[in-house]
């Protein structure tokens, strides 16, 4: 009885002590639930698995959930910029799109009842066996690449989270490259091909047209190659991560509805830079757009940069310890959310390819990232854990 | 004419005498158990300027749990793995190569066959029915690469992109002519059918050529051959899995199982000459006696003799390059051990860890004597191949680069070796040459690595001077058809080479390729072709 005494004390200390440190370190209120949820992938049964996230910004908590089974399969791994779990993004959401790479379709989940919907299909011709499907949406469209047939299907958002495919455009890479990583704001979507060519496409009617920008990235000619990419809450500029020694990211300005040049930053804030940063392959930007998270695929670290939002500038950061458990038994840094809708987002979660989530606290004070002493939390049903997202998500 | 076989068959009859009662069975040779005396591999000699050798290839899971490829040589009714081939310069290689390799493969994937046209179009102007006529390239479809010669890439000699033999198909026959005026040294063969070279060499099909002749200090030396090798379990993993160098097929695991070993007289020095023919293993050589470590005296590298003995007590040596050395005596009551110490290869590079290669025990026992280096029954050329490089003045110069790309879990990999100012490519059989050039030319090539892992630049048909390091004149350049780029901190200048190209001579002209020498990494891609036209054909 003396040490439940001691131990209701200390998790309520550790409940109280933050109120007295500030505002950013208040625990999430019960009554607005915060879910990371993951795209399982797995290839004999896939889910999507919920977790629910709380403690401190100095002490964040990961709490499984559950696992819907998407009734699909997946395929274990992908590309890593790639999107494979979509929201609208907003508070608003209801449901969150789970996409199953081995059997084609999208799974419909509803956030608050966490039960699969429904999953639906696009046409005969799409196929992201080899490297997944990625997904971005808005309230009325949601846009599926398939990696594989290098097609992208358009289907309209309907209630009761409900999808109707409206039909598919196929894209050319100019280099043999494949669909890969998705970003869209406003009506515009923007995809890598990871061949170093990016693209734009006007989705103002639904169906994307292109809007005949398709290039090669500044990088191209140094095989820095775009993988993932993200886009300001403005759409004036559209960020992509280059699979490349060492952290590097591309900025190209959109401000006049298509993609410019993209504008190289190398982005370390140490003098040898292979040590935090090596393959530099998704990227998302904090809600309030100041830092820009990296994930540096095969060094199991990830950078912030600063980011200057009115001129798409990127300065070094600072970049995490490679995080725990590193090619033991995970092996590559996937996608990247943060906890929370404001600020640098506080917390930010990394899927870890293996089946394991990374928790890391963004510092308040500066450029910070460390690793919560409960990072990892096992995904135990992803075999090759490569998307995350965060409910509710950030508001662009 | 067949082949003579010499001193050396004793020996080796000894180690594959078990083979001969389950002969019926074994599709490769049985190879020697850890911890057992190393030995030469066989050897056959030409005779009146000819060396004809019928080989085998043929593969079979081993009961080590490793795929082994084999090159089967029949001698006395005894099938003999990997002979080395001993020649003269101006002699003539007659080899009839039967293609044996079936399913299964192995633990082959598919992963390069992603992106990458596995279908080699026939030479411009060739008829389906001729040899060297490209065609698919399957699991099983092989050919050979003579790593170092300096013969022409033609049909019947060393051409790689139009040869490629089937299982099944008639014996091709190799008929490569020996520059008279070539270096002594050693050489190897091994596959070299794009997408499958690595699983077929990690499977140890890979043999020592020497090309006689006389290297200063050696002779009368003990000579002893060491090729390495190294086999996976899985060559394709994507990240490295269980895998082991071996010496002259005997696995060099130690302490996992006592070290291979050899026996050698007190006191008296010795010649060694040892190809890494492994499929991406870095070695850093070190010699130790109970004394402490050894200065080695480097007498040739990757085939050529040295104009100046370099002393050393560390040998970096990457793969598929070939030292010479003459080795210290072991003093009275020491032994030693031979080791790599590994080899960073940059944080995204495959691990080359140190490994105790072998062990050193003395004898005072004649009968345990190896024989010397075979004197040369030709007299030297008047003037060797590439004599003179160093004062050509350069007609071009080319910058390329080595770098990859890893944008999935799923790979591949795209590898890339790239022109300046042309768009990085995975290689395809398919491809225009990337580079054109001429007989008669001389070209400095800079080679940067822009990636998170050293590579290991190689070119077919010659050797080329090594003239500077990052940008840094070397102060006595040597030829070399290997050598190490380090790789690229992430800051800074890119690590480069910049090595002297000698296209004088006009047995060079053709279409052949340069890659690196990772042998994963050219399957993936990393690869592309040049062509050198007649100087009368600009």
């Amino acid at each position: 009885m003396k040490n439940l005494v001691v131990s209701l004390l200390v998790v309520t200390g550790v409940f109280l002590m933050p109120s007295l440190l500030g505002a950013a370190n208040k625990p999430k209120p019960a009554d607005s639930p915060i879910y990371v949820i993951t795209n399982d992938d797995g290839t004999l049964h896939s889910y999507g698995s919920f977790y629910q996230a709380a403690g401190t910004q100095e002490a964040p908590t990961l709490t499984y959930l559950q696992s819907v089974n998407t009734h699909g399969f997946g395929i274990g791994g992908g590309f890593f910029g790639m999107p494979r779990v979509a929201m609208v993004p907003s508070s608003s959401a209801q449901c969150v799109y789970i996409s199953d790479a081995s059997s084609g379709d999208i799974a419909a989940i509803d956030i608050q009842s966490q039960q699969l919907v429904g999953n639906f299909s696009g046409s005969m011709n799409d196929n992201g066996t080899s490297n997944g499907i990625g997904m971005v949406m808005n309230q009325n469209y949601l846009y599926a690449g398939y990696s594989l047939s290098n097609t992208i299907a358009t289907f309209s958002v309907g209630a009761g989270c409900q999808l109707s495919f409206l039909g598919d455009i196929t894209v050319t890479p100019l280099n043999g490259g494949w669909v890969a990583g998705m970003a869209l704001n406003g009506n515009i979507l923007v995809v890598t091909y990871i061949d170093g060519s990016i693209q734009s496409f006007n989705t103002a009617n639904g169906i994307p047209i292109s809007n005949n920008d398709e290039q090669n990235a500044s990088g191209f000619a140094s095989a820095f190659f775009p993988d993932g990419v993200d886009v300001t809450q403005d759409g004036h500029f559209a960020i992509f991560a280059d699979a490349a020694v060492p952290t590097t990211v591309e900025v190209s300005d959109l401000s006049s509805g298509k993609l410019g040049p993209t504008v190289q930053y190398l982005v370390s804030n140490t003098t040898n830079v292979i040590g935090p940063g090596v393959n530099s392959a998704t990227v998302r930007l904090s809600p309030d757009q100041s830092l820009l998270y990296i994930g540096n695929s095969q060094s199991g670290t990830v950078t912030a940069a600063f980011f200057n939002k009115n001129t798409g500038a990127v300065t070094p950061g600072c970049s995490s310890q490679q995080l725990k458990n590193f090619y033991n038994p995970w092996s590559y840094i996937g996608g990247l959310a943060t906890r929370d809708t404001t600020g640098t987002g506080n917390v930010l979660y990394v899927a870890e390819f293996g089946s394991s989530i990374g928790i890391l606290t963004v510092g308040p004070m500066g450029c910070t990232l460390t690793e919560s002493a409960a990072s990892p939390v096992t995904d135990e049903l992803s075999p090759g854990l490569l998307s995350i997202q965060v409910y509710p998500p950030r508001p662009f | 004419m067949r082949a003579i076989v010499k001193s050396t068959v004793l020996f080796v009859m000894a180690v594959f005498a078990v083979a001969s009662a389950s002969a019926q069975q074994q599709i490769c040779p049985p190879r020697p158990p850890a911890g057992t005396l190393i030995v030469n591999p066989l050897d056959l000699f030409s005779q009146n300027g000819v060396l004809n050798v019928d080989l085998t290839l043929q593969n079979q899971m081993g009961s080590d749990g490793f795929e082994h490829y084999c090159y089967v040589y029949m001698y006395q009714g005894q099938q003999v793995e990997a002979p080395t081939l001993r020649l003269n310069p101006g002699d003539r290689l007659e080899l009839n190569l039967t293609n044996n390799i079936q399913a299964p493969y192995g633990l082959y994937s598919q992963k390069h066959q992603m992106h990458m046209s596995m279908f080699q179009p026939g030479r411009p102007g060739a008829k389906p029915t001729d040899d060297c006529n490209g065609g698919q390239i399957l699991p099983s479809t092989t050919n050979v690469h003579f790593h170092g010669l300096n013969v022409p890439p033609i049909c019947h000699q060393d051409d790689v992109i139009y040869t490629l033999i089937q299982s099944g198909d008639p014996p091709f026959e190799y008929n490569v002519q020996i520059p008279p005026n070539d270096n002594p040294g050693m050489y190897w063969y091994h596959p070299h059918a794009h997408g499958q070279a690595t699983t077929q060499v990690d499977g140890g099909a890979a043999g020592a050529i020497f090309i006689e002749g006389t290297i200063p200090g050696t002779q009368g030396l003990p000579e002893r051959v060491f090729v390495i090798r190294q086999q996976f379990r899985n060559p394709n993993s994507w990240l490295p899995g269980p895998n082991q160098l071996t010496v002259n097929f005997q696995p060099a695991i130690f302490p996992n199982s006592p070290s291979p070993f050899i026996n050698v007289q007190y006191n008296q020095p010795e010649f060694w000459r040892i190809a890494n023919s492994t499929t991406q293993a870095f070695l850093t050589l070190q010699l130790q006696f109970t004394s402490g470590l050894q200065q080695l005296e480097i007498v040739a590298l990757d085939g050529v003799p040295l104009q100046n003995p370099i002393y050393t007590n560390e040998i970096d040596l990457p793969p598929a390059g070939r030292v010479e050395f003459i080795t210290p005596g072991l003093p009275n009551n020491q032994e030693g051990a031979f080791s790599t110490l590994g080899f960073d290869t940059g944080p995204v590079g495959n691990p080359n860890p140190p490994q105790q290669l072998w062990k050193i025990f003395g004898t005072d026992d004649p009968k345990l004597k190896v024989r010397p280096a075979p004197a040369p029954t030709k007299p030297p050329a008047d003037r060797q191949r590439f004599a003179g490089l160093l004062t050509q003045q350069p007609t071009t110069t080319r910058s390329l680069f080595f770098s990859e790309q890893t944008v999935g879990s799923n790979g591949p990999t795209q590898y890339f070796i790239t022109v300046n100012g042309q768009k990085p490519h995975v290689f395809h059989m398919d491809d225009p040459p990337a580079i054109v050039t001429n007989t008669g030319a001389v070209e400095d090539w800079t080679i940067e690595n822009r990636s998170g892992e050293a590579h290991d630049f190689h070119i077919h048909q010659l050797h080329f001077l090594l003239m500077a390091i990052n940008g840094v004149p070397v102060q006595n350049p040597e030829l070399y058809d290997s050598f190490t780029i380090p790789n690229w901190s992430g800051s800074g200048p890119f690590p480069s080479i910049t090595v002297r190209m000698d296209f004088r001579d006009p047995n060079i002209a053709g279409t052949f390729v340069y890659h690196c020498h990772i042998l994963d990494h050219e399957d993936g891609g990393m690869m592309a072709k040049i062509q050198v036209n007649p100087s009368n054909q600009r």
